[in-house]
């Protein structure tokens, strides 16, 4: 099962299938945790698709290849200085710099063509990036250790919570809420959220969007790096964990809504939490869950949870 | 000529000689590179061919067709297996089955933009996956894939032999060949290449777009279909592969590579895709590299694809010909 999801799974001894007896409220609540945890990695993973697509109109399909090298720039970096810390920075840094040449090199040559064609070349790239890793890297997983000041738990009542996923939630909690600030408040933000809703009358008013939309790619990369660094020392480094985390990010948007941040957020953390309990109660399933949920939300309500009609 | 024999003349249609060249070509591939290698182009150019429809000519991208080709496989393998019955029945049982799936996900996604299409296509792909893989695994035996399937006779020619089993895949990839051909040259064919040039007119002047849309999807499943269920017999076993996204993946890549929305950019994109895959794995088991940046300079450089690039050629020099008439004539 794709790796991320070992991090939910009741612990050894339960082989998937917890029996109704078992269950008691603190192992709800910790599944809850782990679900919050795992739909945190989500939420920045459909984050950066979102800002991507709805800036850009393109779906890209490296995404979670760029997550992948977030992985592996955490992995040389914590080898080179030791500091995790140093590791995450770099990963969102270095990554969102390649992604912002890819877009300048490889995208922005596409534009005002078929639209289908940003899309096959992302597809391209996820096919070519894992291969490229794994010249350099090798075909075994390289793991990374938790950081002193992040392992171990803290004791909640019942609850033993470890601190590494706590970590993670409120992380992403911070990083989302500079996010929210950045495209609130500044003028950078501003200017990008007009270009999501109308780039013509953005470039009329005399922007160079040219400009904004290579940020703006950046910044949806970085964001992936940042999952994909932040997921590193639950589950090694590998070289196709980008295919896993890409299918993630889609069905979070699907469910969520595409071009909706809100929309990312809210599904990202339900999709989480879903594929957390499944993992408790029918451990097979947990895998086919999430297509489900999307399957679902499909039929029900198609433009996602927070979509706006008439971008399905 | 009036000017609109002058434009007949210079759009594209294929002419039924080019089912029949290709054919003749075709039969003696075997003698040209290795028969496994023959076969293989001929199945992944029925399911090229199928994704071609849908892509090329109706303009939508699904990326989980792997779903028809790997359902197609393991219907055909489990037929074969457990019911026992008979070459014909187990092909058309798996062409059914990818059928039938793929009016289920046209019923329920045919409706959304392509985007959007493209990424639910591909979710409903690595749902069939997964549950091939884990609460499934009693039929499909997992990862290890269906096994112990009983070899088909033709009549009395038995289809274990590769050359046999070539030809007859030969046979039917040329009635599908032709089958492709006489569904351009119908209206619908027409209404297709309608559709993909500008959907809103088309939309405009009556058509429904959605049905045309949800009738490409599935015509192009039941050729995903065959080909699994060829492939079945070809191999002898269902290997979990073939529900696997990089088949999905692999059909999109070899089909833009040939050309999309061309006739024979499917055979193309095949044979070259796996021909290329084969040649590479000699020397280094990282294909999917260079094939991966081939694509993506192919999409950079010749988005039309092989013969997409070659008809463009073919097109200016045609045009640039009755230009030259017309200003002298």
């Amino acid at each position: 099962m794709p790796s991320f999801l070992q991090e939910v799974s009741p612990p050894a001894g339960s082989k998937g299938r917890i029996m109704l007896s078992d269950v008691s409220w603190s192992v709800i609540l910790m599944q809850l945790f782990f679900g919050l945890a795992l739909g945190s990695i989500f939420v920045l993973l459909a984050s950066g698709l979102s800002i991507i697509y709805g800036l850009l109109d393109i779906v890209n399909f490296a995404h979670g290849a760029f997550a992948m090298l977030g992985a592996y720039v955490v992995f040389l970096a914590v080898s080179l200085s030791g500091s995790f810390a140093i590791g995450i920075v770099s990963a969102i840094v270095i990554v969102a710099i390649i992604g912002m040449m890819v877009e300048f090199f490889l995208l922005k040559p596409l534009y005002g063509k078929d639209p289908l064609l940003p899309l096959l070349l992302t597809f391209g790239l996820s096919v070519a990036i894992p291969d490229l890793i794994k010249i350099a890297f090798g075909l075994i997983g390289k793991p990374v250790p938790y950081p002193e000041a992040l392992s171990g738990a803290t004791t909640v009542g019942p609850l033993i919570l470890s601190n590494y996923r706590l970590f993670i939630i409120f992380f992403t909690l911070a990083i989302l809420v500079s996010l929210w600030l950045f495209l609130k408040k500044s003028d950078l933000g501003m200017i990008m959220r007009a270009a999501t809703r109308d780039s013509l009358m953005v470039q009329v008013l005399g922007t160079n969007t040219s400009r904004i939309w290579t940020t703006g790619f950046g910044i949806g990369i970085g964001l992936a790096a940042l999952a994909g660094a932040i997921s590193v020392p639950m589950m090694s480094a590998t070289p196709d964990m980008g295919v896993e985390m890409t299918m993630v990010a889609f069905v979070v948007t699907v469910v969520g809504g595409l071009g909706s941040l809100g929309g990312a957020i809210v599904g990202g953390l339900l999709i989480g939490v879903i594929v957390a309990f499944t993992s408790l109660i029918a451990g097979e399933y947990s895998n086919v869950a999430m297509y489900f949920c999307m399957a679902v939300i499909l039929l029900i309500r198609p433009r996602g949870l927070f979509g706006e009609i008439g971008r399905e | 000529m009036t000017k609109q024999e002058m434009l007949k003349d210079v759009e594209p249609r294929p002419r039924s000689t080019i089912v029949w060249a290709t054919a003749v070509a075709l039969i003696l591939l075997p003698f040209v590179v290795s028969t496994p290698l023959a076969t293989e182009i001929l199945i992944w150019s029925i399911f090229a061919l199928g994704f071609n429809l849908l892509l090329g000519y109706t303009g939508v991208l699904s990326f989980g067709h792997a779903a028809y080709f790997g359902l197609g496989a393991y219907t055909a393998g489990l037929t074969l297996r457990y019911w026992h019955v008979g070459l014909w029945t187990s092909l058309a049982m798996g062409t059914a089955a990818s059928m039938l799936l793929a009016c289920f996900i046209g019923l329920v996604a045919i409706r959304r933009r392509g985007v959007y299409f493209a990424m639910i296509s591909l979710a409903f792909g690595q749902m069939l996956y997964f549950l091939a893989l884990s609460p499934l695994k009693d039929i499909t035996r997992g990862e290890d894939g269906l096994t112990h399937i009983p070899s088909v006779n033709l009549f009395f020619i038995s289809l274990e032999e590769p050359r046999n089993l070539y030809y007859f895949i030969l046979a039917i990839t040329v009635l599908m060949l032709y089958m492709t051909w006489r569904i351009l040259q119908s209206p619908f064919g027409r209404l297709l290449q309608a559709f993909r040039e500008n959907e809103e007119r088309a939309k405009a002047c009556g058509y429904n777009t959605t049905l045309v849309k949800f009738f490409s999807l599935v015509l192009s499943a039941c050729y995903g279909g065959l080909a699994g269920s060829l492939n079945t017999l070809y191999l002898g076993y269902v290997p979990l592969t073939t529900l696997f996204w990089l088949t999905s993946g692999t059909i999109v890549m070899m089909t833009v590579l040939g050309g999309k929305g061309t006739f024979l950019g499917p055979l193309v994109g095949v044979a070259v895709f796996l021909f290329l895959q084969n040649t590479i794995s000699l020397f280094t088991p990282r294909w999917e590299l260079f094939v991966g940046a081939i694509f993506v300079m192919i999409i950079l450089l010749f988005p039309g694809g092989i013969m997409g690039t070659i008809q463009e050629k073919y097109l200016n020099r045609k045009m640039i010909r009755l230009q030259k008439k017309a200003a002298t004539g």
